[in-house]
């Protein structure tokens, strides 16, 4: 009776955990965004750019922003590995969608790359940052030319916003973030990842 | 490679004690890979309660070795090894097709462990100088990596053999470690 109670006050007021899916072709800058992410939103310091290795796997940076508690979830972007990202997809809330916007050779690639992302059922509903990284560089094009260039169809049903940040200074960065907890707050997905925890919870 | 290692881990952990479990199958080659690592000397032991535990103590590093699989009724034991671990080096023997399906489970098996919850993963796909070894991506599907949704976790190809990969895995190890780890 109690275990009732108290599933039922966990379910009612404990903050909601909200899962970020960080994706992107290798070279984008996804580690860098997540180390950045770590030491503006936590104590820890987070990797300096010159001791980020490609990713051959999953890092995770654990933060809270704006009373949220979130779990950022950065995999590795080479070809051989992207086979592991829609594992990750039934439950991330949000999806990041980092470009390196001073790369425009690989334009092509991040565009093929985000299009299978988008049409995978498993994300379904799920908020989507682009995100054109690497400002610092003077060669970026801007978010609304990397928008142009996308030329993204079909994302009317989806909530999403493009952002131009530099993982490596910083710029952006709590915009997007803020951006994320707000439109995963009230987005239906949220709504239906709740409902499905609720669930599985009860029944264990 | 030995210098290497003691730039990387030296301030690591300050003077706290941790430990590293470097554990797989039987022959899987983890035992070679701390020699190839010129840490000191791996010293054996089987205690009585009978199963064989390697050790190196590196600075106030211990990393510990011992096989999975086998006998179920000593694994109670190897939770004595369990405290204080900041990472697992998970090793597995990329050739050996045959037994990759245990090797899965019972890696699965010891991230369950609750005492070692807040370890971060490094595995070796080893053995890449054998033919018919498996590449990285094809050792990440064998073993389900993406079920570990916890813990920061890396997949690197090595050969112990001829020390290759494994500088770059524990390049990994370190700076997780130092950003935190989980």
């Amino acid at each position: 009776m109690f275990s009732l109670f108290y599933g039922l006050w966990k379910y009612m007021f404990s903050k909601t955990e909200f899962h970020v899916l960080i994706l992107g072709i290798d070279k984008a800058g996804k580690t860098t965004l997540l180390e950045k992410i770590k030491s503006v939103y936590s104590n820890l310091e987070g990797l300096p750019p010159d001791r980020i290795v490609p990713t051959v796997g999953l890092n995770i940076a654990r933060v809270e922003a704006s009373n949220t508690k979130l779990v950022f979830w950065d995999l590795g972007g080479q070809l051989g590995l992207r086979s592991i990202w829609e594992k990750y997809y039934e439950e991330a809330h949000a999806v990041v969608y980092v470009i390196d916007a001073a790369c425009p050779s690989r334009f092509e690639d991040s565009k093929s790359a985000l299009e299978k992302v988008l049409r995978h059922e498993d994300l379904r509903g799920a908020p989507l940052l682009i995100i054109a990284n690497k400002q610092d560089l003077s060669e970026a094009v801007s978010a609304e030319e990397l928008a142009q260039y996308l030329d993204l169809k079909k994302l009317d049903e989806r909530v999403y916003m493009f952002e131009a940040v530099s993982a490596y200074d910083g710029i952006g960065i709590k915009e997007s973030v803020e951006w994320l907890v707000e439109v995963m707050e009230r987005s239906k997905r949220t709504e239906m990842l709740r409902i499905r925890a609720g669930v599985t919870g009860a029944s264990t | 490679m030995g210098i290497m290692f003691t730039r990387l881990f030296s301030s690591l952990f300050g003077n706290k004690d941790a430990r590293i479990l470097v554990l797989g199958l039987d022959n899987a080659g983890k035992t070679t890979i701390l020699y190839r690592l010129h840490m000191g000397e791996v010293v054996s032991t089987i205690p009585t309660i009978g199963f064989n535990v390697e050790t190196v103590q590196y600075n106030n590093i211990k990393f510990q070795v011992w096989d999975l699989g086998g006998q179920t009724s000593i694994r109670p034991y190897w939770r004595c090894y369990f405290p204080n671990t900041q990472a697992i080096i998970y090793v597995v023997d990329s050739s050996d097709t045959d037994r990759l399906v245990i090797a899965k489970e019972e890696f699965h098996a010891i991230l369950e462990e609750e005492e070692l919850r807040g370890a971060v993963v490094l595995i070796f796909a080893n053995k890449q100088d054998l033919p018919g070894a498996l590449d990285d991506a094809a050792v990440t599907e064998a073993l389900e990596l993406h079920k570990i949704k916890n813990r920061q976790w890396a997949i690197f190809k090595s050969s112990a053999t001829k020390g290759e990969g494994l500088f770059e895995g524990l390049d990994w190890l370190s700076n997780t470690l130092k950003g935190g780890g989980s």
